[in-house]
């Protein structure tokens, strides 16, 4: 199948695995299903320390439970990026152990306590699950299918997130600063995590006109505040003055301040440079390392060590 | 031979198992399969498989547990009481949730 007629058919589910793609269209697959998986795997390493520091055993059941998901969400992903033959996943988790692996720019930065936790179980995520429901009409159908299975099981994560906002926000004086604290750390990079606005989107158009996208940048960003800036105040948080975000009547979009932003610290994120995201990624990296011998046994069953008498 | 068959109805639906067929070759059971499982039932695609080359795990074997029969609530979207309306893909994931539930619930009471 040539460019143009990938272009002409593109719709949702419209291509699988038994279609002879052209290789633009899988690279671009490729690199977004992969950035996709990479950040499921980041984000699980980033929330996996509260199973530990969780305030109750509910809260560190529910908190394993969802690592758990990411973990099984990114395996989900591999799969269908490797249906389109441009990479293994082993190529795949290698890259992401090298530091070459790209993903979203709020799991460069580790949690620092448990009032953070919910920048990223329900802004974040819910962030992510607003796009994630527009890729359920994505045209690379192994990718569609996963998305099915991560959006049924991503609900309870965005709740249990909310759960824990609204215990922090309706709590005492002193979680309610906390809280307030954490949210204006994160605000910005969480209205960053849409990435720059659409003018500024290099892989934009290619995969929006292959169908692989279905939803633009700044409309995602626009349908996320929607929902999620009213969400913030019913919990009692106040939206910090800075990033300015201003509703646009005419073009009925969120139009948010790109010179409020920190675009150095987001474009050195992006290249994998940020010293606390090298950290998380090295912490991937060893784990990579320290369960080489599980991928070598699978493998190679004979040449296990075997048991100590 | 047996070779068991897989239907899909329309383009982009998934494959759902519908039963099998006997065959001496792999071109004969595509023949009987299409016969036998889309000949009167709109069908785009058939995937027939030689019965020997699936695995299966049986929830009946010693050892084997699945579909969350565990009582293990906080997993599930469901036993949060915060507002799942606000957002359409909450709303959704939620009702998912719910007919997966009533799913355990049924196998529980070994429906």
């Amino acid at each position: 199948m040539d460019l143009e007629e990938v272009k002409a058919r593109a719709g949702p589910r419209e291509f699988g695995p038994t279609d002879d793609m052209p290789e633009e269209y899988r690279k671009a697959a490729t690199r977004m299903i992969q950035f996709h998986a990479n950040s499921e795997i980041m984000g699980a390493y980033i929330e996996r320390p509260f199973i530990r520091q969780a305030p109750s055993l509910d809260r560190k059941l529910a908190v394993s439970a969802q690592v758990q998901d990411e973990i099984g969400h990114g395996q989900l992903l591999y799969r269908a990026a490797e249906n389109l033959g441009i990479k293994t996943r082993e190529q795949m988790l290698d890259e992401l152990a090298n530091g070459q692996g790209k993903f979203l720019n709020c799991f460069h930065y580790p949690l620092d306590d448990w009032y953070e936790l919910p920048m990223i179980m329900f802004f974040v995520d819910g962030a992510a699950m607003r796009r994630q429901a527009t890729l359920k009409r994505t045209s690379w159908e192994p990718y569609a299918h996963a998305i099915d299975k991560i959006c049924f099981e991503e609900g309870f994560h965005i709740k249990h997130g909310e759960d824990i906002l609204k215990e922090l926000g309706t709590g005492t004086r002193r979680d309610q600063e906390r809280l307030q604290q954490a949210f204006e750390k994160w605000w910005p990079r969480i209205l960053q995590f849409f990435g720059p606005t659409d003018d500024k989107s290099t892989h934009n158009d290619f995969s929006t006109a292959v169908g692989l996208k279905t939803m633009s940048n700044d409309a995602l960003r626009t349908a996320f505040l929607n929902v999620y800036l009213p969400k913030a105040e019913k919990y009692g948080l106040e939206i910090p003055d800075s990033p300015r975000v201003e509703f646009n009547e005419e073009t009925e979009r969120y139009e948010v301040e790109e010179d409020d932003l920190d675009w150095d610290e987001f474009m050195q994120i992006a290249r994998n440079e940020y010293p606390q995201g090298k950290g998380q990624i090295a912490k991937r990296h060893r784990t990579q390392e320290a369960v080489e011998w599980v991928r070598e046994t699978i493998e190679n069953p004979r040449t296990a060590p075997s048991a100590a008498d | 031979m047996i070779f068991e068959v897989f239907r899909q109805e329309k383009r982009k639906d998934y494959h759902v198992h519908v039963g099998n067929v006997h065959a001496p070759d792999r071109e004969m059971a595509q023949l009987f399969a299409q016969v036998m499982h889309a000949r009167r039932k709109p069908a785009h695609s058939l995937w027939v498989v030689p019965k020997e080359e699936i695995t299966e795990v049986d929830s009946d074997d010693e050892g084997i547990a699945m579909g969350g029969l565990t009582q293990k609530q906080y997993r599930w979207a469901t036993n949060y009481n915060t507002d799942e309306t606000f957002a359409q893909e909450i709303e959704d994931s939620q009702r998912e949730q719910e007919v997966a539930e009533r799913g355990r619930e049924e196998a529980a009471e070994g429906n």
